[in-house]
């Protein structure tokens, strides 16, 4: 195989298999303190394993320990055949991956630990928080070098999706993380109350954007015209959408802080923003479909389309979704609710879990120049995800508005109607116990997948033949 | 359409441009991201009424500021938020004393030393903006902490009893060392305040201190309606 020896697959199939170990971490933390919120004692009366200092890490392992490893094996294998060029750096490549892994599994041990900086998603201590500049620092290096020295000229829009992630995401970090070191484990943000706030949520809401949404959307550009051997349906849309997406995004942040103290004027152009996001966000979600329609006779037979027709269908529902939650008065009944928690899952698990799934299943079988174990699998483990996602997300809606018209319910003479907080939460356990179940589900979907996945490495070298799955079934009949 | 068309391939044809200048691509990019930055991060810190001062609001004594680590460390910030909206509803809830006065919602000026905030983004407990307000009996924090369920049955937050275990006592040098952080990002912490120290935590369980944290959520606006009066 020349591929193999012109690129440096060995970096992308370590993070390929850190993104698989790192999926499970999060997701059986997630499945267990989901059970948490029905039943307390499962904490096991451990200081480590309390809800408080769990959910940090299940966040921080979902994210930057699953979606980033995502990111950076997908950035590897495909920024490699973009620009027809080896990775400009093994060495720097290896020493990334080695830093990277090294940064989550401290973050797994600080966490529960206690040791946190109490900044959503960006809970890690300031030692931590330089080991991340510092790998990061290296990667870039290296990301850049070899768009420079690229031996195609044009820059395919996938490119653009990590390029802009990849300058955004330092600039948020940074500033977000600006803080007094008073000890080892300790530190104080230098903002303080309403500018702290302004600021974290700046952060906040674009590392769903810079993380969560563009490597996905540079991700779908690459691998689903690859897969469906068709070339996207339209550059132009892909033009408009991406300048218009990465210029309206940054805005958004204030939408996390309606009816708080921050400045009204910042609450408006944060939730006005929101509103207009609504448009480039669907440019991306049209440019799928629209793709897809010249292949949707493969959807019957093809998991990886399977995947990627619900993960562009969720990140569709999501973005649609989160515009509507940041108009101040569905967001007077939604925030701090079960809802927020659907929604974020509705985009983690529905959008950037299946399009990971999509592209692990197309990368495995070529970087171990093998065949997959079972298809068969990989369509349980669509269904097992898809049916996961739908209960999840339908059973927090239901939790998230009782919860927030229970709060708000008052009667005739204008009291509360429900002043006892538990009576609430007695009401939403049934549902927060199927979130559970749900989540179960997508779990146990992910070790089918690894399972399928390691058969499917044990037969490595015998030699990967594209198969349409339309004539097989044809055959087989 | 053919107006929508005209400014579509004016920005296209430069777009286009930038595809095959991977400098010049990533150089646009980051403008273009810094736009929103700008205009939302910058003006806050420059206009007055960000932030209106509330003269009974002070920085944390040793032991609060102790009991505010605790908090963050057990990342109590996770399941109980400290902000109050200015909804009837929320304010019915959490202030039921009427201790604000007409006023029951938060303010900037209230978190003016909190270093991060921590007004959290879920509420499946209660609000915790006035707390000294709300359960001002130091008994029952601390039975609540020990077990949730003896006071509230039906909780689902988790116990900690540990917090209360005699090994578990506040460090003075470390808190003395956070305060003398914080005075580095502008809580105005005096010399009084670090010598202090010593002797406001002695013996004290990180119990004990998380327990006067609780207990000075929201007495600062309190005690200011209270002077009006």
């Amino acid at each position: 195989m020349t591929t193999t020896t012109k690129y440096n697959d060995t970096i992308v199939k370590g993070f390929v298999i850190s993104a698989l170990v790192w999926g499970v971490a999060s997701m059986l933390v997630g499945v267990w303190i989901a059970f948490q919120l029905v039943y307390p004692e499962l904490n096991f009366n451990q200081p480590y394993f309390s809800f408080g200092r769990l959910r940090p890490l299940h966040t921080n392992a979902a994210i930057f320990g699953f979606a980033l490893s995502v990111i950076f094996a997908t950035a590897y294998y495909m920024i490699q055949r973009l620009t027809r060029v080896r990775i400009w750096s093994d060495k720097l490549a290896n020493i990334h991956f080695w830093l990277y892994n090294l940064t989550i599994a401290l973050a797994a041990i600080t966490l529960p630990l206690g040791y946190n900086q109490s900044k959503e998603y960006a809970e890690l201590e300031w030692p931590l928080d330089i080991l991340i500049v510092v790998w990061f620092v290296i990667f870039l290096v290296n990301f850049f070098t070899t768009i420079a020295i690229r031996e195609e000229k044009q820059m395919y829009a996938a490119l653009w999706f990590y390029i802009a992630s990849f300058v955004t995401v330092p600039l948020l970090f940074i500033v977000n993380n600006l803080s007094i070191p008073v000890g080892l484990t300790k530190s104080y943000s230098i903002f303080s109350g309403v500018y702290d706030a302004n600021i974290q949520w700046w952060y906040g809401h674009n590392a769903v954007a810079f993380v969560l949404t563009t490597p996905f959307l540079g991700l779908m550009y690459y691998f689903f015209p690859k897969h469906i051997k068709q070339p996207i349906y339209s550059h132009r849309l892909s033009i408009i959408h991406f300048w218009s997406l990465i210029f309206v995004y940054i805005w958004a942040g204030p939408h996390h802080l309606l009816y708080s103290p921050i400045p009204d004027w910042l609450q408006t152009t944060g939730m006005v923003f929101s509103i207009m996001l609504w448009m480039p966000s669907w440019g991306g979600m049209l440019n799928g479909f629209l793709t897809l329609t010249q292949a949707k006779e493969k959807i019957k037979t093809d998991a990886i389309l399977k995947m990627m027709l619900v993960g562009i269908t969720f990140y569709g529902m999501s973005t649609f979704e989160g515009p509507l939650l940041s108009i101040r008065m569905i967001s007077s009944l939604g925030h701090n609710t079960d809802w927020i928690v659907g929604h974020v899952h509705s985009g983690t698990l529905g959008w950037v879990g299946m399009m990971s799934f999509a592209a692990i299943y197309y990368m495995v079988p070529r970087l171990w120049n093998t065949n997959l174990f079972s298809e068969k699998l990989a369509n349980t483990h669509f269904w097992l995800a898809t049916l996961g996602i739908l209960l999840y997300i339908v059973s927090m809606w239901v939790s998230g508005i009782t919860e927030g018209a229970m709060w708000r319910a008052v009667d005739d003479k204008g009291f509360l109607l429900y002043p006892n907080w538990v009576a609430i939460t007695e009401v939403l356990k049934p549902f927060r116990f199927f979130r559970g179940v749900a989540g179960a589900l997508y779990l146990t979907g992910l070790f089918v997948m690894i399972y399928n996945i390691v058969k499917t490495i044990r037969t490595a070298g015998s030699g990967f033949k594209e198969i349409d799955l339309r004539v097989q079934e044809g055959a087989t009949k | 359409m053919k107006l929508f068309d005209i400014p579509l391939t004016w920005f296209e044809k430069f777009a286009s441009k930038w595809e095959s200048d991977g400098v010049k691509f990533s150089v646009y990019t980051f403008i273009a991201i810094l736009f929103g930055g700008l205009f939302e991060l910058i003006p806050p810190f420059f206009l007055s009424r960000t932030v209106v001062p509330i003269a009974t609001v002070t920085p944390y004594t040793a032991l609060e500021l102790a009991g505010r680590d605790v908090y963050q460390k057990e990342g109590c910030n996770n399941c109980h938020t400290q902000m109050i909206r200015p909804f009837k509803w929320e304010v019915d809830r959490f202030d039921p004393q009427k201790a604000y006065g007409r006023d029951g919602y938060s303010k900037a000026g209230e978190s003016q030393y909190e270093h991060p905030f921590l007004w959290g983004s879920k509420r499946t407990g209660p609000d915790l903006a006035h707390e000294s307000q709300i359960q001002p009996s130091e008994d029952w924090q601390r039975r609540h902490l020990i077990n949730p369920r003896e006071t509230s049955p039906g909780s689902i937050m988790p116990a900690y009893p540990w917090l209360f275990e005699k090994d578990a006592t506040v460090d003075a040098e470390s808190i003395r060392k956070h305060m003398e952080g914080l005075i580095v990002v502008g809580v105005p912490y005096t010399q009084k305040d670090l010598d202090s120290v010593e002797s406001s935590v002695q013996g004290k369980t990180d119990g004990d201190a998380l327990v006067a944290y609780l207990l000075r959520l929201g007495k600062d606006t309190a005690n200011l309606v209270k002077t009006i009066k």
